[in-house]
């Protein structure tokens, strides 16, 4: 079962609109927060009119830093906020949340919001990036005297822009209390990320936070920190004995819960003649916003990519008046990758060597910045397969060599790296009298997938059908699972599973043996198997539904641990290839993706279908990272200036060619006794520099300031 | 958003009655209620005209008739439209999407707002919304702002597509008032922003748009609309260009050219029409004579490209409509 490709199990609930998310949650009683930001970008708050607020229609309350709920300051770091809402009058960036109205409805308390007002002491925001401007860079080549003979220098710097995860479902928090107990129903990449800090901030046990986080809308790191309605709904809820629902609008999410932070690298590499590496620089800088503490070591992905005696990465640290930069789908590596891949293409055409010869002349076998070997690496397999399935043999050698009407057309490729590993991970799996099975963990949903490759592990355990088998994710009460972030769910969350569903079995034989009214009582456990659902032993077979039923118990569970792998001798990392046609307008200059293969060595893949859709979804952001995102500041106030999905622009389905994956399948010895490694996160790296190559083969202009939008290429 | 009274109307009486200062027709509702909920309208009444009459789309004395309120699908999709006058459907079906277009009312569409995104956020200065309070876009973000028609106080473009499309065909439009009926050319119609770009239309307050009449011109079935962005669908136009071509042998008789996307309002290009007129119809025409379409252009920081954008798309939009290469 495991790699066939199988429906979300959690797809019509979907569809049909009966998923609950968190701002579906319906409290009997529920009052409404609504959050008033700031409208200056640096300075602090002196003064705030909440009179003509609290007399507006149904408003309950109106809490400012000169009126605040009691928070205490953050601990962990979660890439999210440095300091918990309204306990302090600084005002570190425009869009921070200075106060909070909560009315009886949505409408009052927003309308409320409306009429409170600050008075601010000013200075001037700290927002600008140097060194990203649009400008088009001219390539540079240069041979340094002082290297061996026949060493080959080649420099360049690569700039993106802030992006935004622009998930569908805002950020949204219902909070209600049952004495000193809090139950949370809210958007979460991981419900133990809640508690934890909310234990923190509220200053009470864990034990009495109950977070329930069953389906999100998209996170792609947006909903790993808890941005501010999320403690403010807590606390307001406490204080005014009500229930409360706070969602975030979505102006509010582009300014306050994270983004892609800026970031600008400039590599230097030096090569011999015939395109071996001798060294690679990579001065990365990021920028950090003063909401937050997080920066994206934007270089190091130059670490363990290509073979080099000599890999040096630095990160300089640009502060801005914005709120936190934080994880966005690959951080670091999307950003990373641009630079590195297409610096190699760029060293490629410099050489006059095939892109896909020079990465396979610098292929590293072993780890580049370590030396160690890889658990498995197949990623010359996924370079071959990639180049012969996509027909890059046909590939013309020049720039601007293809032209269909008044298309100019290129094509690229780049290489996709991501970090794997395992963490710890529990699991419960419970099996029920009516012949079904339940599996939980703390695990999270995000659209990844992650509801089926539970249900599928489970099913192929216990050998019954995928539909037999019920997974409850998203609660903080279940074992402490693998929150979904740096692709790690199913790598971590799977062994777990798997070790539950056989511990179960376990649990299972003992009962048949052991339970009076069992047609196994008394019988060695050694002779009596579990296969495909049901028990047998000397002839007889009775399905474990029959069985629990015929003992009058109402179920058999057992918790599965699997331990975090530690292991100092080896690299983990998945890897692929991306191949793409681009087409640009030779008159008007508009760059659009015709044409889109990857092939993926993520080890096992466990639903063929769902794998397939995060990697086209990832080339789908990935698409959009290149040609279209950039968030754009307003200077003068510090102030996202299109923060809103107008102005912001992600692909539509018209940006979108069909997209080939295909995954190589190879377990990953290593990694578990199942193989997996992520996918998550491995199918945007590379797919910006492989359109920048691309762009480059179809027009002969480099680009090296993302995004890749037309007025570049005039 | 904020409270405010509803009214429907049955007549175009009822509803030029209704109307007092500080109160809005609504239509489709695309723009009104998108920049309510922004509270960059605030209307204290609201004015629902869609039971009124003014609908119908048809040929009347060599000229298209459309009513205010036919909505954008309808009309794209109406046979007299397509066969008359396809330049219209095809930048009708340009615009926003599906849905919107369902909703959304021809009227509508040619008194809709600037996409500026200052405009657009109340916490910014903005001329046009409140007047004399600055013009942040002059130095903020401006990328896809105006380069043509721009005074100090404002840059913002109009965002229609299909008023592009009127204005190359020399559209006007019938307003109702009280005391009557006007009929205005479209391209009269819009105001420059000058010094009082709150005010971007011949549009008395508690007026009705009525109807929009195109006169026919048989040779415009050779047209095109073509738009430019940076996203394939579902964008506003970075430039577009409605063109339409008379040919005889290869030579320009005659031509009409409008661009969307770079002007304070539809921008009609007559000095390059006639540039063109008496040309031999291929690329070095059309580019010679889309040098003079930037002539006056005052690019910003971020849109400067659009000046080269523009003579590009005119180009392009040429070599459609004339069907050559
Ligand atoms: C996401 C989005 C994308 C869009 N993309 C595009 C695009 O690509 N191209 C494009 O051209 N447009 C686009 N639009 C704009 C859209 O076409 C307009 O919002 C729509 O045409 C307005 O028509 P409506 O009937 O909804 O107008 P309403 O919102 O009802 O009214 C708009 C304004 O006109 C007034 N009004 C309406 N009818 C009359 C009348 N008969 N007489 C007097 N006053 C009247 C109203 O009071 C209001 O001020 C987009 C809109 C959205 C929201
Ligand atoms: S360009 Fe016009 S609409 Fe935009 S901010 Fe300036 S005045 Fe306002």
């Amino acid at each position: 079962m495991i790699g066939q490709p199988v429906d979300r199990v959690d797809g019509r609930i979907k569809v049909t609109g009966a998923a609950p998310y968190a701002a579906d949650t319906k409290v009997p009683g529920v009052a409404y927060g609504y959050l008033v930001t700031s409208t200056i970008g640096k300075g602090s708050v002196t003064a705030m009119d909440t009179a003509a607020a609290l007399a507006s229609p149904g408003v309950l309350a109106v809490y400012t830093p000169f009126n605040p709920l009691k928070l205490f300051a953050y601990v962990q770091e979660q890439n999210d906020e440095r300091f918990p809402p309204l306990q302090d009058n600084e005002v570190r960036f425009f869009g921070q949340a200075i106060g909070f109205v909560v009315a009886e409805t949505w409408e009052q308390a927003r309308d409320a919001a409306g009429l409170v007002t600050a008075t601010y002491q000013q200075q001037p925001p700290a927002t600008e990036f140097p060194g990203r401007t649009a400008r088009r860079f001219d390539e540079v080549e240069e041979v340094v005297g002082t290297q061996a003979l026949g060493d080959i220098t080649f420099t360049a710097t690569y700039t993106t822009p802030f992006q935004h995860h622009c998930a569908m479902e805002p950020h949204a928090t219902v909070a209600t209390w049952n004495g000193d107990h809090l139950t949370v129903y809210t958007v979460s990449q991981g419900a133990l990320l809640v508690q934890r800090r909310l234990s923190e901030t509220l200053g009470i046990d864990a034990a009495k936070i109950h977070v329930l986080s069953p389906h999100v809308g998209g996170g792609f790191g947006g909903k790993w920190g808890n941005w501010a309605q999320v403690p403010l709904a807590c606390a307001a809820s406490k204080a005014l004995g009500r229930p409360i629902k706070a969602v975030l609008t979505r102006e509010q999410v582009f300014a306050m819960a994270g983004h892609r932070p800026t970031t600008e690298q400039t590599l230097t590499m030096t090569c011999t003649a015939d395109g071996k590496l001798t060294s690679i620089v990579n001065d990365g800088v990021t920028s950090r916003g003063l909401g937050g503490n997080w920066s994206e070591s934007v270089a190091n992905w130059t670490l363990t990519t290509y073979a080099s005696p000599n890999i040096r990465v630095t990160k300089k640290i640009v502060p801005l008046n914005l709120g936190a930069a934080t994880v966005m789908r690959a951080p670091g590596e999307a950003n990373g990758s641009f630079a590195l891949e297409s610096a190699m293409d760029e060293l490629a055409e410099q050489l006059g060597v095939d892109p896909v010869e020079l990465r396979l002349r610098n292929y590293a076998t072993l780890v580049p910045n370590t030396g160690k070997p890889w658990s498995s690496k197949h990623l010359d397999e996924c370079y071959r397969i990639g180049a012969e399935e996509f027909g890059w043999a046909e590939r013309p050698k020049g720039v601007r060599a293809t032209v269909d009407g008044d298309w100019l057309v290129g094509t690229g490729m780049a290489t996709a790296t991501y970090g794997a590993g395992r963490g710890q991970a529990s699991v419960k799996v419970r099996l029920h009298p009516d012949g079904t099975a339940s599996v939980s963990g703390t695990a999270a949903d995000l659209g990844t997938g992650q509801y089926t490759v539970f249900a599928i592990l489970v099913a192929d355990e216990l050998g019954i059908p995928v539909s037999s088998v019920r997974p409850e994710l998203g609660d903080s009460t279940s074992p402490a699972a693998a929150n979904a972030g740096g692709s790690t769910s199913t790598g971590t969350n799977g062994p777990a599973v798997q070790v539950a569903a056989k511990a179960v079995q376990t649990e299972l034989i003992t009962l048949a043996v052991s339970n009076p009214r069992s047609p196994f009582h008394g019988k060695d456990p050694a002779t009596v198997v579990d296969r495909d659902g049901s028990i047998s032993s000397g002839g007889v077979t009775m399905s474990f539904g029959t069985l629990l039923t015929t003992c009058d118990v109402g179920g058999v569970e057992a918790v599965g641990t699997s331990p975090r792998l530690v292991d100092p001798e080896h690299g983990y990392r998945s890897f692929g290839a991306h191949f793409c046609e681009v087409r640009v307008h030779r008159l008007t200059g508009e760059p659009r993706v015709t044409r889109w293969r990857s092939v993926c060595d993520a080890g096992t893949i466990v639903n063929a279908k769902a794998a397939r859709s995060q990697i086209q979804g990832a080339v789908v952001m990935g698409i959009g990272q290149t040609l279209l995102e950039a968030t754009e500041v307003d200077h003068a106030t510090g102030r996202f200036a299109n923060a809103n999905l107008a102005s912001y622009l992600v692909p539509v389905h018209s940006d979108i060619p069909k997209i080939d994956v295909r995954f190589l399948n190879h377990p990953d010895p290593l990694v578990s006794g199942l193989g997996a490694k992520g996918i998550g996160e491995l199918g945007i790296v590379g797919v910006a520099g492989a359109i920048a190559n691309a762009v480059h083969h179809a027009t002969g202009v480099r680009v090296r300031d993302l995004p890749i939008t037309l007025d570049k290429l005039l | 958003m904020r409270a405010f009274d509803y009214a429907a109307a049955a007549t175009v009486d009822d509803a030029l009655k209704l109307a007092r200062p500080g109160s809005a027709f609504l239509a489709g509702g695309t723009t009104l209620v998108d920049l309510m909920k922004l509270d960059v309208l605030t209307p204290d009444r609201v004015i629902d005209v869609n039971s009124l009459p003014l609908k119908g789309i048809r040929l009347h004395a060599g000229a298209l008739r459309i009513g205010a309120l036919e909505r954008m699908s309808d009309v794209a999709a109406h046979p007299v439209v397509t066969a008359v006058h396809p330049m219209i459907s095809r930048a009708l079906l340009l615009s926003a999407s599906w849905q919107l277009r369902n909703m959304a009312s021809i009227g509508g569409n040619l008194l809709q707002r600037t996409r500026c995104d200052y405009f657009r956020d109340v916490t910014s200065a903005c001329n046009k919304r409140r007047p004399g309070s600055g013009c942040p876009a002059l130095t903020g973000v401006n990328r896809g702002h105006a380069i043509l028609g721009t005074s100090d106080s404002c840059v913002a473009t109009h965002a229609s597509d299909v008023a592009v499309a009127f204005v190359a065909l020399e559209a006007q439009v019938v307003v109702r008032g009280k005391d009557g009926d006007r009929t205005i050319p479209l391209d009269d119609f819009y105001r420059l922003p000058g010094s009082t770009p709150e005010r971007e239309n011949a549009l008395a307050p508690g007026e009705l748009v009525a109807e929009v009449v195109v006169p026919t011109l048989p040779w415009a079935r050779h047209s095109t609309y073509l738009k430019i962005r940076d996203r394939q669908s579902y964008e506003f136009a970075l430039t577009s260009v409605a063109a339409a071509v008379d040919l005889k042998r290869g030579v320009v008789q005659d031509v009409r050219l409008a661009a969307g996307g770079v002007g304070t309002k539809p921008w009609r290009l007559r000095a390059v029409e006639e540039a063109l007129k008496g040309g031999v119809a291929m690329e070095r025409t059309f580019a010679d004579a889309a040098e003079s379409a930037v002539d006056g252009a005052r690019p910003l920081a971020h849109n400067a490209f659009k000046t080269s954008l523009l003579k590009r798309s005119i180009v392009r939009a040429l070599l459609d409509a004339a069907g050559v290469r």
